[in-house]
């Protein structure tokens, strides 16, 4: 879009240029330099990691670090779970939130309304705060330290409650004549929804997809709360566990798992930007 | 009979979703505020004590104290986000070959691991870390940035913008860009100057855009837990115990359900406040165009 409230920029006035190309790498640096930080100090000793990270001396240089994580600790484990977790959660979560969203949305039922109400209140409210119910709902249940409630709880809080409203809102946009086209073509709710509408609702879908995938992979609270077996960690949980006896932190290997963490994160997003930053801002700006 | 069975399919296609929303989200919030009204901790059996917890609230240092943290740290975060998130989003909508290299890279703190950024800023915040012993070099002999009680709570507070600001830039780069040409040619031509332009005609055009960004980063202030607690896990002696950090302690740490229940509908009425305050000022401050 060729919008307008941008400063034009007269090509003729080089010096400028150049110095607004000078101040724009200034001022992306405290965004880039933690990650640059990151990376380089995962390939270094413990010892070497303290002095310049631009210190790239090839004797400090090496994937030691990297081997460790998977020799001397459950990290390989700590991945799968956060793994499989998202491959539980996002699927269900886009499932849930297509459903409800097209009953919210395409049909009259009694008590819609109120149960709207309340999904939007889920969606509000901070998971935090019911965490000492749900706790004990779930202690009670004989599921703490287990990644059941890990999974159910990323499905139904805020997360869940968000993709239902996003997925409402899309079906509310589509033509209502599709459903009554399909319906004369003899499809009953289920047909016009699953081979009509769904079809149509990629993007909504890979909005809801991509931040159902981030919270999962960044749920830290109830991890913390639910998870005390080291083998049963997900990864936000394993990236402090580095540490001596006394606390003390390893932070060559703690750095080398963070890169390990973001990568995948980082690269997706290199890959599909457009698709993150609507997704995000659409989580963003709903939430 | 055709209603009928509409109702029945509309119940059958919420059901998977409302059921657990109904038994694992509404449930909790209702019990919590019933548990706010009991003696409770993880070894005895649940005692009704009335407002007593309520009561103990307001004589409690720390949970003042904590109120006062989640206060200035939400108004730092409001502030320092939204004016960087504008100046930030006026340098993404610079017509300039690269830009959007920029602006990849400003975004990209939003979508790295929460952890993992909390914990490079940890490291790098190390009393003999580099952000330290530069300062210190600066002649300021005592930095300390994170563990220092003074300083504390201002670097979470900027740690915090600096991963989150890139959505809010990308907020305002949207409205920025969608303010119709026609408009700023007039003002031009009127021989308004640049600045005039900015104040007077962009500034009011995106007003929507400021409350809804005001709006969404005063309730995501109020629901900032983990880079707090990986950063500080609260302190030092408190500095950084907002009310979410607070309310962990005691239930989780303390395992006080009762005190930790009543923190929870304090912080629960806090939002529902906000959140209905906006709802009204949204139709009566702003100017839409649309």
């Amino acid at each position: 879009m060729p919008g307008a409230g941008d400063q034009r920029l007269r090509p003729a006035r080089r010096p400028w240029t150049l110095l607004l190309y000078l101040m724009l790498v200034l001022v992306a640096l405290p965004f880039l330099l933690p990650m640059v930080w990151m990376l380089l100090s995962s390939l270094k000793t413990s010892a070497a990691i303290f002095g310049s990270p631009f210190q790239l001396s090839s004797a400090d240089l090496r994937l030691q670090n990297f081997a460790d994580l998977f020799s001397k600790y459950p990290f390989a484990r700590q991945y799968f779970n956060s793994l499989y977790i998202l491959l539980i959660t996002v699927p269900v979560t886009l499932l849930f939130s297509a459903l409800a969203g097209y009953g919210f949305a395409r049909l009259r039922f009694p008590g819609r309304d109120l149960i709207f109400l309340l999904t939007l209140a889920a969606m509000m409210i901070p998971s935090e705060l019911t965490a000492i119910p749900q706790f004990l709902i779930f202690k009670t249940l004989g599921l703490t330290n287990t990644h059941v409630p890990i999974i159910v709880l990323q499905v139904f809080s805020a997360t869940g409650a968000l993709a239902v409203f996003l997925m409402r809102q899309h079906f509310i946009t589509l033509p209502k004549e599709l459903d009554e086209a399909g319906r004369v073509d003899g499809l009953g709710y289920w047909g016009v929804f699953w081979h009509l509408l769904l079809p149509l609702s990629r993007p909504a879908l890979a909005t809801v997809a991509i931040f159902a995938l981030l919270n999962s992979w960044n749920d830290y609270f109830n991890p913390l709360i639910y998870l005390n077996d080291e083998r049963l960690m997900t990864l936000p949980l394993a990236l402090q566990r580095f540490t001596d006896p006394l606390g003390g932190v390893y932070w060559n290997l703690t750095l080398a798992a963070g890169v390990l963490v973001a990568l995948p994160v980082l690269a997706a997003f290199l890959l599909a930007q457009k698709q993150f930053i609507e997704s995000l801002a659409a989580s963003g700006t709903k939430g | 009979m055709q209603r009928r069975q509409e109702a029945l399919a509309g119940f059958a296609f919420v059901l998977p979703y409302a059921l657990g929303m109904l038994l694992f989200i509404i449930l909790p919030l209702l019990t919590v505020l019933g548990i706010s009204l009991t003696s409770w901790s993880l070894l005895d059996t649940p005692k009704f004590v009335g407002g007593a917890n309520y009561l103990k609230l307001l004589s409690d240092r720390d949970f003042l104290g904590s109120l006062a943290v989640t206060g200035l740290f939400t108004l730092g975060i409001l502030i320092l986000n939204i004016t960087v998130a504008l100046a930030l989003a006026n340098l993404m909508n610079l017509r300039l070959r690269g830009i959007s290299a920029f602006r990849t890279l400003i975004f990209s703190p939003v979508v790295m691991p929460v952890v993992a950024w909390a914990l490079v800023w940890k490291f790098l915040l190390q009393p003999q870390g580099p952000v330290n012993t530069s300062l210190q070099g600066l002649g300021m002999t005592d930095a300390n940035l994170l563990l220092a009680p003074g300083t504390a709570l201002g670097t979470v507070i900027v740690i915090e913008v600096i991963k989150s600001v890139g959505l809010n830039a990308v907020i305002f780069l949207s409205a920025l860009q969608g303010v119709p040409g026609e408009i700023l040619e007039a003002a031009r031509l009127d021989g308004a100057t640049r600045w005039q332009v900015y104040r007077r005609v962009i500034l009011p055009l995106i007003s929507p855009t400021f409350f809804l960004v005001f709006v969404i980063t005063l309730i995501g202030a109020l629901k900032v837990f983990t880079p707090i607690w990986v950063l500080t896990g609260g302190g030092p002696s408190n500095a950084t115990t907002t009310l979410l950090v607070y309310m962990y302690k005691q239930g989780f740490g303390f395992f006080d359900f009762g005190y930790a229940s009543v923190i929870a509908a304090v912080l629960f009425v806090l939002i529902l406040a906000t959140t209905v305050l906006q709802w009204n000022l949204r139709r009566r401050l702003v100017f839409y165009e649309e």
